[in-house]
C-alpha cells in the first residue's frame, strides 16, 4: 500500500453561467469553495490522510487554500483531532487554460500520482469531466455548481470524512463505492459522455452552453430521472422516475403539444410546462438513435456537440460510469465498524507536520 | 459600414445570414483594422499610443449586434472594436489614429478619443473606468425619456477595479437603469495579472453585491457572447435593471504597441490557434451550412480593400492646421 492519497479538484468557473442571468440561479463564491477544501482538509487530517494533491487555477481557489495553509497553525487541545492538515501538493507547473481541458489535466495527474479517491467540486458539468479522467479511481463530487443532480449538496467536512476513510483503507472497499451509469453519445468519430442526461436541442450553437428553454429540446435521454431532481432529467422525474442504482434508463421525445403534459423545474427559478410523448426505458448496451437532423446535443445540461444532417448521432446507455464514494454507505459503515471511535487517550492517527504547499 | 440606425437588431436566439454575414463583416474589420494598425505603427508613421483589440472581437461584436438606434456604448483605451462594432466609420477612424483633419473628431483626439455621437458611441476613453458612469448618465436619460434605450459600459479588468466603476454599477442598481456593464477580462491590467490584482477573482462575482446579476461569458465565442448580450440587453429594455456580464479571453497583442508583453507566456499563441473568434465562427457557420467558405472569402475580400482604403485616404490626408486649434473647443448645446 502506498500514501494515502486525496486528489481534489475545484472548477473555478462553476456557478456563474447565463443562469444567473436568465433565471434566478445561485452565485456559489470562490471564497466558499477554498473553505468547503480547508474544512475537507481538516478531515482528512482527522482520519490520517497523509497526501491531498490540489488542481490550481486562476479564479483564486488554490490561491486562498495556499494563503490558509500558511496561516494555519496547528492546536492540540486533547479533544481535538482535526488540528492536523495533511500535506497538500498543489499541481502547478501546468498552462492553465479556463477550460475543461484544465480539469482533464489535473485530474490525470491525481491518478498517475496515486490517489485513492478524487473529490471534484463543482457542477454535472465538473462531476461529468472529471469522471471521464478519474478511470478507476473513485470519485466523490460535491456541488458548487448550479442545478446538479449527479454531485451531491453535502457538507464538506463530512464528505472529507468519507473520502477520507476510503483513501486510507480503513475502509473495507466492498461497499464504500458504487458504479454509477453512463450514457455515452456519439456522432461521426466524436463522442461525448453524460452522467445524468442528454438532451437534443434544435438550437444551432453551443452559445451559452447551458440548456435552459426546453421549447428547444425534442429529445431526451436520461441514465437516472429522480421525482426530486432540478434540470432537464426533472421532466421524466415525475412521469417515469428511475433511480441512479436501477439498471435501465429512460428517455423520450419531447414536443410542445403533446397530450402529457408535466410542470417540470428545469433550472433554478424556472418550472416550465413540458409536452412529453413516447417514453420508453433505456437498456444498458442498446443504442438509441437521434431524430433531429441537425442541432445540438446538450450533456449534463450543457450544449457541447453540434451535429448536422449526414451525421446520426446516437445515444448508449453504459453501466460502467464512475465509481462513486457513497457518502453516506462509508459512515454507515464506520459506525457499525467503529472507524472513528477512538481511546480516551489515543492521540488519533500518526499525521505529518503541517506542511505548506511546494509552489 | 452598416449603419447602426438601420441595423435591425436581431430578433430570436437564432441569427438570421444576413446577420451572421454582418457579425461576420464587422468581427473581420476589427481583425483586418487592428493587425494593419500593429504593422502601420511599427514604421513609427502613426502618432501617440494605439492599444489594440485584435483577439476581443466577439465581444464588442456580440454585444453591439443587440443594439439598435436608442441605445449607446461607452468604450476605453483599446476602443477600436468598440467603435467599428458600433458602426462608426472606419476610413475616418483610421484617419483620426494618423491624426488627419478628415479624422472621426478631425485629427484632434487620436486612437484614445475615437467618437461619434450620431452612432451612439460616446467615446473611446483614455480614463480607466471612465466610461461606466457616462453610460449611468445616458441610461438615465433614456430611462426618464421612456426611449427604450439601453447603455452599455465596455472596461477591463483595470477598469473593474476603479471607484468609478464600482460606484456606476450601484447607482444603476439603485435606479434600476437599463444598463449593461460590459467587464472583458484579458488577464492583464497594463502588465497587472487580474489573477491578482481583482481580489474577488471573477469581476462577475460583484455583481451580487450590487443587487444585479452576474455572469462569465467564453469571450472568444460570437454565439457565447451574443446570448448571454442579448438576454441582458432585453431585460434591461424590458425595465428589469442592470447587468454585469464577464468576458474570459486574452489580447493578441501587447497593452500598447511596443510592449515586449514580458509578464506572459504561451496564452496568445493557443489563442490563436485553439480560441480565435474569427476561426471558430467560420467554422460553426460552415457546418452548420448557415453560411459557405466563399461568402467568408467574399466579405474577407471587402474586408481587406476597405482597410487598404481607409490607410490610403488616412496617410494621403491633411494634417489639422494651425487655424483648426481653435475650432470645435466649444460646443454649444
Amino acid at each position: 500500500m502506498g500514501d494515502a492519497i486525496v486528489g481534489v479538484v475545484a472548477n473555478p468557473l462553476s456557478g456563474r453561467d447565463i443562469r444567473r442571468l436568465v433565471t434566478q440561479a445561485s452565485v456559489f463564491p470562490t471564497a466558499e469553495k477554498a473553505n468547503m477544501i480547508q474544512r475537507m482538509l481538516t478531515a482528512f487530517g482527522a482520519v490520517g490522510v497523509q497526501r491531498v494533491l490540489l488542481s490550481t487555477d486562476l479564479g483564486g481557489i488554490s490561491a486562498a487554500v495556499y494563503r490558509a495553509i500558511q496561516r494555519h497553525r496547528p492546536q492540540k487541545p486533547q479533544n481535538r483531532q482535526d488540528a492536523r492538515w495533511p500535506e497538500v501538493d498543489f499541481l502547478d507547473g501546468q498552462p492553465i487554460r479556463q477550460t475543461a481541458q484544465d480539469t482533464v489535466g489535473a485530474v490525470g495527474r491525481m491518478v498517475t500520482a496515486g490517489a485513492r479517491v478524487i473529490v471534484c467540486l463543482g457542477g454535472d458539468g465538473t462531476a461529468r469531466v472529471a469522471a471521464s479522467a478519474a478511470g478507476d479511481v473513485p470519485l466523490l463530487a460535491l456541488s458548487t455548481g448550479t442545478n446538479n443532480v449527479f454531485p451531491a449538496v453535502r457538507e464538506a467536512t463530512i464528505a472529507g470524512l468519507a473520502a477520507g476513510l476510503v483513501a486510507t483503507g480503513a475502509m473495507p472497499p466492498g461497499g464504500a463505492t458504487t458504479r454509477a451509469k453512463l450514457l455515452e453519445v456519439r456522432v461521426g468519430d466524436r463522442t461525448e459522455t453524460a452522467l445524468v442526461d442528454v438532451a437534443v436541442s434544435t438550437q444551432r450553437h453551443v452559445g451559452a452552453r447551458a440548456v435552459w428553454d426546453p421549447a428547444t429540446v425534442t429529445q431526451l435521454f436520461c441514465a437516472f430521472a429522480e421525482p426530486d431532481a432540478i434540470g432537464l432529467s426533472s421532466v421524466l422525474g415525475q412521469l417515469h422516475p428511475v433511480t441512479r442504482h436501477e439498471p435501465h434508463g429512460v428517455t423520450a421525445r419531447l414536443a410542445a403539444g403533446a397530450p402529457r403534459q408535466v410542470l417540470a423545474p428545469i433550472a433554478p427559478g424556472l418550472v416550465v410546462l413540458v409536452g412529453v410523448r413516447e417514453i420508453e426505458p433505456m437498456h444498458p448496451g442498446s443504442v438509441h438513435a437521434v431524430d433531429a437532423r441537425a442541432g445540438v446535443i446538450a450533456v449534463d445540461g450543457e450544449r457541447e456537440l453540434t451535429f448536422g444532417p449526414g451525421e446520426r448521432p446516437a445515444v448508449r446507455l453504459r453501466a460502467d460510469g464512475p465509481r462513486c464514494v457513497d457518502v453516506s454507505a462509508v459512515l454507515a459503515a464506520s459506525a457499525r465498524l467503529g472507524l472513528l471511535r477512538r481511546a480516551a487517550a489515543d492521540p488519533g492517527p500518526a499525521g505529518t507536520d503541517v506542511k505548506g504547499g511546494n509552489t | 459600414m452598416t449603419d447602426t440606425e438601420e441595423r435591425k437588431a436581431p430578433t430570436g436566439r437564432t441569427p438570421t445570414r444576413e446577420h451572421l454575414l454582418d457579425v461576420y463583416r464587422m468581427m473581420r474589420t476589427i481583425r483586418e483594422f487592428e493587425e494593419r494598425v500593429h504593422a502601420e505603427f511599427a514604421t513609427g508613421e502613426i502618432p501617440g499610443f494605439v492599444h489594440l483589440y485584435a483577439g476581443e472581437e466577439a465581444s464588442a461584436v456580440g454585444v453591439c449586434s443587440n443594439l439598435d438606434g436608442r441605445d449607446t456604448i461607452a468604450s476605453t483605451h483599446r476602443g477600436h472594436g468598440h467603435c467599428i462594432a458600433r458602426g462608426v466609420d472606419v476610413v475616418e477612424m483610421m484617419a483620426e489614429i494618423y491624426g488627419r483633419k478628415t479624422g472621426s473628431c478631425h485629427g484632434k483626439g487620436g486612437s484614445m478619443h475615437i467618437a461619434d455621437l450620431s452612432k451612439g458611441m460616446l467615446g473611446a476613453n483614455g480614463i480607466v473606468g471612465g466610461g461606466p458612469p457616462l453610460i449611468c448618465g445616458t441610461a438615465l436619460a433614456a430611462k426618464l425619456k421612456g426611449t427604450g434605450g439601453v447603455s452599455v459600459a465596455f472596461f477591463g479588468d483595470g477598469g473593474s477595479n476603479q471607484g468609478t466603476t464600482l460606484e456606476s454599477m450601484n447607482l444603476a442598481s439603485v435606479w434600476n437603469l437599463p444598463a449593461v456593464f460590459v467587464a472583458e477580462n484579458n488577464g492583464y491590467a497594463e502588465t497587472t495579472s487580474s489573477a491578482w490584482s481583482v481580489a474577488s477573482d471573477n469581476i462577475a462575482d460583484r455583481a451580487a453585491g450590487f443587487g444585479m446579476p452576474g455572469v462569465i461569458v467564453d469571450g472568444f465565442d460570437f454565439f457565447a457572447v451574443h446570448e448571454a448580450a442579448s438576454e441582458a440587453i432585453a431585460r434591461a429594455r424590458d425595465g428589469g435593471g442592470p447587468t454585469l456580464i464577464e468576458m474570459k479571453f486574452t489580447r493578441y497583442y501587447g497593452h500598447f504597441e511596443g510592449d515586449q508583453q514580458t509578464y506572459r507566456a504561451d496564452e496568445v499563441e493557443h489563442a490563436r490557434a485553439e480560441l480565435d473568434c474569427l476561426k471558430r465562427f467560420a467554422d460553426r457557420v460552415t457546418e452548420t451550412g448557415e453560411l459557405s467558405r466563399a461568402d467568408l472569402r467574399a466579405v474577407d475580400a471587402q474586408v481587406a480593400s476597405l482597410i487598404d482604403q481607409a490607410v490610403d485616404e488616412a496617410k494621403a490626408a491633411p494634417l489639422p492646421a494651425e487655424a483648426d486649434l481653435l475650432t470645435d473647443v466649444y460646443v454649444r448645446y
